[in-house]
């Protein structure tokens, strides 16, 4: 089951990438960026006219929306001009309080659940982050929604929707996927006499590159120990595992993968490959590393290609003024690999969608338009503006245009193409509290003042402890 | 009738209730939920409770055993030591330079208060990016005179003290404008006298100045230690979580970071009530030590 799932979002990956050079006519100026797109074929545009007919409010009304499309995620502009759009087509407003998305993010989230504050449609991780909402019966189910809008997400292959972790039903409707990956600077890579790492790259090429970059005068690993080490945390527990039970979390005694992996960054780490101030930075930091040709590796997930391309714009806010023969510099590759983990194994899928809460849905002046909003946002128009060279869930995937794609972009895509699996992140199963030990406990660990056993322990009691 | 008005408090009494209410609404009835809360099973902020923790005094016991208790209470009588020291100290001072010179008073007056007036959120910000590793101001001026290393200021070994100057630093305004004020109070008469006997400017200070001012000095210090226990937001934007190795936690700081960061809302609660606890007998104490005279 668990295979045919990987297939199909690779599949639907693969075929969505098309879409990203298609753009809705959202009534807004949404054709000035790279990934902006022509407006459909009046038909397709009839298409989505149906999807949202049964959806009109009978007078406007002001939505609360949240979502991570905020900062420096690279949809961030994408979502407000469709939620002009939206707003402008309906008449109705929405009172945005989209953030970036962190553990903060998350925390104001449930907070507002449980305060009974929440919006009234959410866009928002569909692991164990939403278990308390869904629990407490705040959203409403996609079988409920059908019930009353038939329609609702039939664009949508349902089997790529995920199932939620607490009752198995349906609640978020996704809208772009995810990657992680390894970004490389090129020109720190060439500097150091080190080729871009391929398909069949492992751990030990790997630790014989950082040597070879580090020898060269830079920083091989661009990565902030001691505020985010989010990425390198699942990966070192991934190349410890394989696909088939990477999201197995282990028992409290058994001397798990886990383990291994945290020992893995402490090699790492006393080798010298993180930067010197990793304990201290800030991830914004050691990106700016990266970016400014000091650090060679970034493993990151696929919103940071526009972090990238937008650090290399005199003007962050204007496409326009991109210096393409830096953003050249930039490459993203495959996750060096280890055991039974292949390099082209990855970390991905669909992590996050729309939810629509119970309060809405009880709301008579604003259930349609939520339904409307949720509807337009993953609109075979708009899904393929924000997946971009990510995965979505839609069943027809429109026409690729590579032009309109930047050449980080492309490179994203190529590098996909050859993926051989995409599996979840396990720290999406392992609730917030678990991680501490581990996450905000990783300087400790690499320092060696907490060994990587007692602290894989005790996050592991943690979680087992509030099943 | 006139007179009655004054006889009679009822009127008084109607005005006070808004406030009354108010202050059990959302200090009292907080301050008391705060202690039960911190009894029971709560993950999340504004999440239900799973029942009362077992056994029923955990948390409290958990502070004794918990490193980062310790290591954030040594921090914060660090922060009161600093804050007495530097910025009372500096604020004296200053005041008596300013006091001394005749022109520009005011426009110093305006210099030293005004890191006051900032959001210490906005001064945190401010002070990142002078201490940054990487093109930091401070680093970048070192490499001006030569140096050619990187110094990263918040390391473990330094970050108290990066962490420490810019708090110092923002508040020597706010003690400085108080105590400039009673310099003011003091009586030129006194100084004319010392200036015919023929005091030199170190004795005026020493023998007229400082203990006319003692009282004044005496206020300013139980404001700075009883402050020093509520410094949070100025720490928190530098060296979020305790940043290095939780190495910088205050008190303020570790039980945000246990009730928003670790989801262990239970446990913070506990540690704000460790913090009143600390707050009450400390001042308690400095009232004592630091008790104004009359002369």
């Amino acid at each position: 089951m668990k295979k045919a799932l990987v297939m199909l979002l690779t599949g639907a990956m693969v075929l969505s990438l098309a879409a990203c050079g298609n753009s809705v006519d959202d009534g807004a100026d949404a054709s000035t960026t790279d990934t902006a797109v022509e407006a459909p074929a009046e038909d397709e545009a009839d298409e989505a006219a149906e999807v949202e007919a049964p959806a009109e409010p009978a007078a406007p009304v002001e939505l609360n929306v949240t979502t991570t499309f905020a900062g420096e995620d690279g949809n961030a502009a994408n979502f407000k001009a469709a939620v002009d759009a939206w707003c402008a087509e309906t008449g109705n407003t929405v009172a945005d309080t989209s953030a970036t998305s962190d553990e903060t993010f998350k925390t104001r989230v449930i907070t507002d659940f449980e305060t009974g504050s929440e919006p009234d449609v959410l866009f928002f991780f569909n692991g164990a982050d939403s278990n308390s909402f869904i629990e407490a019966g705040k959203v409403v189910s996609l079988d409920e929604i059908r019930a009353e809008y038939p329609d609702f997400a039939s664009n949508m292959n349902d089997d790529l929707i995920a199932d939620s972790l607490v009752d198995g039903k349906k609640y978020a409707i996704p809208v772009n996927g995810y990657w992680e990956a390894m970004f490389c600077n090129m020109e720190v890579l060439n500097a150091a006499g080190v080729s871009l790492p391929g398909a069949n790259y492992t751990m030990d090429d790997f630790k014989a590159d950082c040597q070879k970059i580090k020898d060269a005068g830079y920083t091989p690993i661009a990565c902030a120990l001691g505020n985010i080490p989010h990425y390198w945390w699942e990966f070192a527990i991934f190349n410890n595992q394989s696909p088939a039970n990477h999201l197995e979390i282990p028992s409290v005694e058994e001397d798990s993968a886990w383990v291994a992996g945290m020992n893995d960054i402490k090699e790492l780490y006393e080798l010298g490959y993180f930067p010197d101030n990793t304990l201290s930075a800030t991830d914004d930091e050691t990106f700016a590393m990266f970016t400014e040709g000091k650090a060679a590796f970034l493993i990151d997930g696929s919103w940071k290609v526009g972090g990238i391309v937008a650090a290399c714009q005199t003007d962050a806010e204007d496409a326009s003024t991109i210096d393409q023969a830096k953003l050249s510099n930039f490459d993203v590759t495959y996750v060096p690999g280890k055991g039974d983990r292949k390099a082209t194994d990855l970390i991905g899928g669909l992590s996050m969608g729309y939810y629509i809460t119970k309060k809405a849905w009880d709301d008579p002046d604003k259930r349609a338009a939520a339904v409307s909003f949720v509807s337009y946002m993953t609109s075979d128009e708009i899904i393929p503006v924000f997946a971009q060279h990510t995965a979505s869930a839609l069943k027809n995937a429109p026409t690729v245009d590579e032009t309109k794609f930047n050449s980080l972009q492309i490179k994203a895509m190529k590098m996909m193409s050859g993926t051989t699996s995409l599996t979840g992140a396990v720290q999406d199963l392992f609730q917030g509290d678990c991680r501490v030990t581990t996450f905000d406990g990783m300087p400790e660990i690499v320092t060696g003042k907490v060994s990587a056993e007692d602290a894989v322990a005790e996050g592991l009691q943690t979680y087992y402890d509030a099943q | 009738m006139g007179a009655n008005i004054y006889k009679n408090k009822k009127p008084a009494l109607i005005f006070m209730i808004p406030a009354f209410l108010f202050m059990i609404v959302y200090l009292y009835y907080p301050f008391f939920m705060n202690i039960f809360n911190s009894f029971q099973q709560i993950k999340t902020l504004g999440g239900t409770s799973k029942g009362m923790i077992d056994p029923w005094y955990w948390n409290y016991a958990e502070m004794f055993r918990d490193v980062n208790v310790g290591v954030s209470l040594k921090n914060t009588l660090i922060m009161m030591l600093v804050t007495l020291l530097g910025q009372v100290g500096m604020a004296i001072l200053l005041a008596i330079m300013v006091d001394n010179v005749k022109h520009l008073k005011g426009f110093f007056k305006t210099v030293y208060f005004f890191p006051i007036v900032v959001s210490a959120t906005a001064l945190g910000l401010l002070f990142n990016l002078i201490f940054l590793y990487d093109k930091g101001m401070l680093n970048q001026l070192l490499e001006t005179f030569g140096r050619t290393e990187l110094i990263d200021w918040k390391a473990e070994g330094i970050a108290l003290f990066t962490m420490m100057l810019p708090v110092m630093w923002q508040y020597v305004g706010f003690y400085f404008v108080i105590l400039i004020t009673g310099l003011n109070n003091i009586s030129d008469e006194l100084y004319e006298a010392a200036y015919i006997d023929g005091c030199t400017t170190i004795q005026k200070v020493r023998y007229i100045s400082l203990p006319l001012l003692r009282n004044v000095i005496c206020t300013c210090s139980v404001l700075a230690v009883t402050g020093a226990l509520k410094v949070f937001d100025l720490p928190w934007t530098m060296f979020p979580k305790g940043m290095p190795l939780k190495t910088t936690f205050l008190t303020g700081t570790y039980m945000y970071y246990q009730t928003m960061e670790a989801k262990n809302v239970d446990y913070g609660s506990a540690l704000a009530v460790l913090i009143v606890v600390l707050g009450f007998v400390l001042s308690k104490v400095v009232n004592a030590i630091f008790k104004e005279t009359d002369y």
